[in-house]
């Protein structure tokens, strides 16, 4: 028979599915400020947050929402080398594949963005763009200023990234969205809704207040910490459940269990 | 799957480490509250002997009409030339009838075995009353003696008290009646003597030294003196 804690655990596979965003007051506010910006003529729009706040399933929601009523491409993984990610981007423009043993020519490809301007106005979402070379960036922004293109660029917050940003885009950018970890309130509501989307009402009940509370400390408001921890820890509850039933409260999830989760993912230390 | 043992094992041991600074703090107060109860209880007894200390340089002047009684002073010092006529009044254990015995002196060797516990003598010329307490060995009569010390503050009862327990030598007791002797009647020299003796039984030598040497600036008594002198060479 399969435990109930088995299907608990697949809700909180990390991942950016349309179908796994759960609406809550912050991730709804950053989106309609995201939403707003990409109305504005901005060339381009930096998205920035820790990791584990949301910034990718924020862009992959706002590219499904949007895909139908406007040219929004998603490039979710960055490209490995400059010319990769010049025949994707020859491809968005084009609409064309490049021919075989052919190169794109950069300035050519700039030219032919300028010329598409007041005709096409094209999103492109670039996820993980603190892969990319400063050099690299700096031939983004020529394409941006060709205003027939817009860059929403996705970046980690952190010390060093900060400064690619600040060297590459402070006077290029035009609007700067940050992504926080949640609060304790909307945690709580994520895990919640998480479950219950998934028709798993009564597991969610064993969620209690003090567990919840248990599980920021542990994680902080992160989405991806939140995921992980809710994962390792309903795949213990679901070894108790096969293997030592007495060893399971199924009216609340143990403290025990929790910790045990967090010793695992190295939270806590012995 | 995990290792779900080894995580459990290791839970275990990050529950005892996160137990240990309460314990330690446990062990802690534990300690503090011992150590501060000590230093009360210390604290205690030494200002109760202080104020003894104090309450010896300075005799307590009581107005008890009981204890105005300057004959009974007079009386106790025993002048062996003034032949002294007395009646006693014997006080049973078993009953208490008391049989007075008028203008006969007795010997203490002549009283009936199972009568005296406490002797009353009353000196018939001076048609007053003295209580003069010879021993007792009951417990009972010390609790009754030491209760009605407390009703009437006779120092005769205290003194009496006092002198008891010292050639029982609960040297404790005796300093406590003998204080109680001072704080009515600072002026009984006896209970001064018994009280520095006390003390000296109770390794308290200096205290009696300093207690004789105030006592001796205003009384300038010889058995003080040779007291103190005893007490000074170490042959108490």
């Amino acid at each position: 028979m399969k435990s109930r804690y088995e299907a608990a655990k697949n809700v909180f596979i990390d991942s950016i599915d349309n179908d796994d965003y759960i609406e809550l007051n912050s991730s709804m506010s950053a989106y309609k400020q995201l939403e707003h910006s990409m109305s504005k003529p901005l060339k381009m729009i930096l998205l920035f947050g820790k990791p584990g706040t949301g910034k990718s399933i924020l862009l992959n929601r706002i590219h499904n929402k949007l895909k139908h009523k406007q040219e929004i491409y998603y490039f979710d993984t960055p490209a490995v080398s400059e010319k990769e990610f010049f025949h994707k981007l020859f491809k968005v423009l084009t609409k064309k594949d490049l021919p075989k043993n052919t190169e794109v020519n950069f300035s050519a490809l700039v030219d032919f963005c300028k010329k598409l301007r007041g005709k096409r106005e094209i999103i492109i979402l670039l996820d993980e763009a603190q892969m990319y070379g400063p050099e690299m960036m700096e031939k983004i922004r020529l394409f941006s200023d060709s205003r027939a293109v817009k860059f929403v660029v996705s970046l980690h917050k952190t010390e060093d990234e900060d400064l690619i940003a600040k060297e590459h885009f402070q006077s290029r950018i035009w609007e700067v969205i940050e992504l926080k970890n949640a609060s304790k309130e909307d945690q709580g509501k994520y895990i919640h809704k998480k479950l219950l989307k998934k028709n798993l009402f009564e597991v969610a009940n064993t969620i209690k207040d003090k567990n919840m509370k248990l599980i920021y400390t542990f994680t902080k408001g992160n989405y991806r910490e939140c995921n992980k921890l809710l994962f390792t820890i309903f795949e213990i509850c679901e070894y108790y459940d096969k293997n030592e039933p007495s060893k399971i409260n199924y009216e609340h999830i143990p403290k025990k269990i929790i910790e045990m989760a967090a010793l695992k993912l190295g939270y806590i230390h012995v | 799957m995990y290792d779900i043992k080894f995580l459990e094992d290791e839970w275990k041991k990050y529950k005892k480490k996160k137990r240990r600074p309460w314990f330690m703090l446990l062990l802690s107060i534990f300690l503090i509250l011992l150590a501060s109860f000590t230093f009360l209880n210390y604290k205690e007894i030494d200002i109760l002997q202080s104020n003894n200390k104090n309450k010896m340089l300075k005799p307590v002047k009581v107005t008890h009409s009981l204890l105005v009684d300057e004959a009974l002073t007079t009386l106790e010092k025993k002048h062996p030339k003034i032949p002294e006529v007395k009646s006693e009044t014997v006080i049973s254990n078993k009953t208490d009838t008391n049989e007075i015995v008028e203008d006969m002196p007795i010997d203490e060797n002549t009283v009936r075995p199972d009568a005296p516990q406490v002797e009353e003598s009353i000196s018939q010329p001076h048609k007053k009353m003295h209580l003069n307490i010879i021993e007792t060995t009951s417990v009972s009569a010390y609790k009754d003696v030491a209760k009605r010390f407390y009703q009437s503050h006779d120092t005769d009862d205290s003194l009496f008290l006092a002198k008891s327990y010292y050639r029982k030598g609960n040297y404790k007791k005796a300093e406590y009646w003998a204080l109680q002797t001072n704080k009515v009647n600072g002026n009984i020299e006896e209970s001064w003597l018994i009280f520095a003796k006390s003390k000296v039984k109770l390794g308290h030598r200096n205290e009696a030294i300093h207690i004789l040497t105030t006592y001796l600036k205003k009384s300038d008594s010889a058995q003080v003196k040779s007291l103190l002198y005893k007490i000074k060479k170490g042959t108490l």
